[in-house]
């Protein structure tokens, strides 16, 4: 089970009435971000996180006390109001710390269906819209990475960011070749940002201690710093880029842009340009029926890809980094969040598709299920969890059970899901290996863009091509 | 014999040469007065009638830095910048110059140019203290912040300036990238603080 499926059902708003308090489900929502200036002693970080939780904590329970006294209609729309409230607080917050934690609020804004529309509405601004650093200080990491100003090393440097990555910012810009190119450039000491973000998590956590899955909780948490560190290099980005630029060839329809080295360093990343509209720009335009089918499809293909293929997890797909081409292509940017696997996970996740290809051999099903939630005994696993992670794995393999086009847009099949983690998460069942973090994050968070797009399409041919290439 | 001052330039200029490459060989605690007068060609009482202490002198090679730095600094203006992204451009291209000087920086800092410092000792880091907060005020004054500063408000520049230069010269992370962290915060601070100023204060009057 992954925390951050965790703190996207904890953080619904209708847990109010189970057992969970107010102010413990949005504790989860501490997050933080973006674009002010990164507070670098961990102290300063924590105090803003604790302010953060407070405030939230109280709109939430102000709401909690009102509402006893209205009904109907008014109460629905005194809970809209507190949403956008704490969501308008969240934001700012996050303004105001960036770093790996943004993650969770992208994450959220990718479940359209399962986080009130105000959240998704200002989540969503963070892909795109996050106030930008300003370039005198890009400047100074630039010439600290590439020795020179951008002025120099450019034909045309945009002085204004025209995108937000999670760790830093996009420029445009013209290389002296005439390439249009994409600079991600990183904000100045994030690396240490994470370190001083993962300290105060296990701060916060440290009451959990004794509980008897913490050693788990702790391996999961450590492998979510790990591959969040990992995101501060860009060089390893750059490989994971090229590899994957390999992958596909003109018929698949999918472009990953070129990087150049010359221009790159572990903190900036120069790109080729990709020109394309985002997911709701896209479908503003209203595009007919057989166009969102094959962007969907063409997103299925390029994760099966990268995963059969160069044995990566996509673990970042959510909606910035898919770009809807005016020729029919997709563009797949942003390579920082990628898991590899093992020997030992590679393992691990054939042996579940193995057990849910074709009819569930459910004997083998429940073999990786155990070993899915890092136990050995059958009876420490118990009835009530393997049943709900049966269900789990049935539900996320279920449009490969039939050789059709799957409805991807049918909202109920997206909150079956939803309710299952919901259900494993209010029972605690949160045991995990590492691995499941990566993999939830690029299976739900490629769910959630075809259920965005309305897109059907037949997701077990895809499967059968790729592990056939394989 | 009469010293002409063609060499009396040339004299201050082998000096300051000879102590830049000493300070960078040895390092500034491990120079003396008598090496660099040495080094120099010159007798050691010959090099106080220049200079009137080792850490004038580098006080020389600072303010010297400086005054490129500043050059730098205004051969990059656009002329659309924001007071924040003009005050962290004046500081990095200072301290890209000092570069050199990083290893002995702040024991000059301390002697010459420390609120604790007594004005009136070194000629360059009065000069260069001056030069430094007469931009800034100017550069204050040009985004709409009002005129002059109050001394207080360039007391705090001040501050934080030496701050984030005691910060450079002890940074060990790579390229210095932690000391761009704390030059933003601090001036947006500085800036924030200008701001404040410009806001009516509510008082209450006991009559």
């Amino acid at each position: 089970m992954s925390p951050e499926i965790g703190e996207l059902v904890a953080a619904l708003p209708d847990g109010f009435d189970e057992e969970k308090a107010p102010d413990e489900a949005l504790q989860t929502l501490l997050s933080s971000l973006a674009n002010k200036p990164v507070p670098v002693g961990r102290l300063t970080r924590f105090w803003a996180l604790g302010s953060l939780k407070a405030k939230i904590a109280l709109a939430y329970m102000a709401w909690w006390l009102r509402s006893g006294y209205v009904s109907g209609d008014k109460r629905a729309a005194t809970l809209n109001e507190t949403h956008l409230k704490s969501a308008i607080k969240l934001l700012g917050t996050m303004s105001y710390l960036r770093g790996s934690i943004m993650k969770i609020g992208q994450t959220l804004a990718n479940y359209p269906d399962v986080v009130p529309d105000e959240f998704v509405d200002t989540l969503s601004a963070l892909h795109f819209e996050a106030p930008p650093m300003h370039f005198s200080l890009l400047r100074e990491q630039v010439r600290n990475e590439l020795g020179r100003d951008p002025e120099e090393i450019f034909d045309e440097f945009e002085t204004k960011a025209f995108a937000a990555a999670s760790l830093g910012q996009v420029h445009r810009a013209r290389l002296k070749t005439g390439q249009e190119v994409a600079v991600k450039i990183q904000y100045p000491n994030i690396a240490r940002t994470i370190r001083d973000d993962f300290k105060n998590f296990n701060a916060l956590l440290l009451p959990m201690r004794l509980t008897k899955d913490w050693d788990n909780f702790r391996a999961q948490g450590e492998d979510i710093f790990e591959t969040l560190e990992l995101e501060t290099d860009y060089v390893n980005e750059a490989e994971c880029l090229k590899a994957a630029r390999e992958a596909f060839n003109e018929d698949d329809g999918v472009v990953v842009p070129e990087v150049f080295e010359e221009f790159s360093s572990g903190r900036v990343l120069t790109m080729e340009f990709i020109e394309g509209k985002h997911v709701d720009e896209f479908m503003a335009t209203n595009p007919p029926q057989e166009v969102r089918d094959r962007h969907g499809h063409q997103i299925f293909m390029a994760i099966s890809r990268l995963y059969y293929g160069l044995k990566i997890v996509y673990a970042d797909p959510h909606p910035g980094n898919f770009y809807f081409m005016e020729d029919g292509r997709l563009g797949l940017i942003d390579f920082g969040c990628c898991y590899r696997f093992t020997d030992e996970t590679w393992k691990y996740c054939a042996n579940v598709e193995r057990a849910s290809h074709g009819p569930i051999d459910s004997e083998a099903m429940d073999a990786a299920l155990l070993y899915s939630v890092d136990l050995t005994d059958e009876a420490q696993m118990g009835e009530e969890r393997l049943g709900l992670l049966r269900d789990y794995c049935t539900w996320m393999w279920e449009p490969m059970q039939e050789d059709a086009p799957f409805d991807f847009g049918d909202p109920e099949y997206l909150r079956r899901g939803m309710q299952l983690y919901g259900d494993m998460i209010r029972k605690r069942y949160t045991r995990s290996q590492p691995i499941n973090t990566w993999l939830a994050r690029s299976f739900v968070g490629a769910r959630a863009m075809a259920y965005r797009l309305r897109a059907k399409f037949n997701l077990k041919a895809i499967l059968d091509t790729e592990t056939s290439v394989k | 014999m009469r010293i002409t001052a063609k060499a009396k330039e040339e004299t201050r200029e082998r000096i300051t040469e000879s102590a830049r490459k000493l300070f960078t060989d040895k390092g500034f605690d491990e120079t003396t007065t008598r090496d660099i007068a040495s080094e120099a060609g010159i007798a050691t009482g010959t090099l106080f009638n220049y200079y009137p202490s080792k850490e004038a002198l580098a006080m020389s090679l600072v303010a010297a830095s400086l005054d490129a730095g500043r050059l730098d600094f205004e051969a990059r203006r656009r002329g659309d910048e924001s007071l924040e992204e003009d005050l962290i451009s004046h500081i990095m291209t200072g301290l890209r110059r000092l570069q050199p000087h990083r290893g002995y920086v702040g024991a000059v800092m301390e002697t010459a140019m420390s609120p604790f410092a007594k004005t009136g000792l070194c000629d360059d880091a009065d000069r260069t203290r001056e030069e430094h907060l007469e931009r800034v005020t100017d550069l204050t004054a040009s985004h709409g912040l009002g005129g002059a500063p109050p001394f207080v408000v360039m007391h705090l520049y001040w501050t934080l300036y030496l701050g984030v230069l005691a910060f450079w010269s002890r940074d060990a992370s790579d390229k210095q990238e932690e000391t761009l962290a704390v030059l933003d915060h601090s001036l947006r601070l500085f800036v924030a603080s200008l701001k404040t100023g410009h806001t009516k204060v509510e008082v209450n009057h006991v009559t």
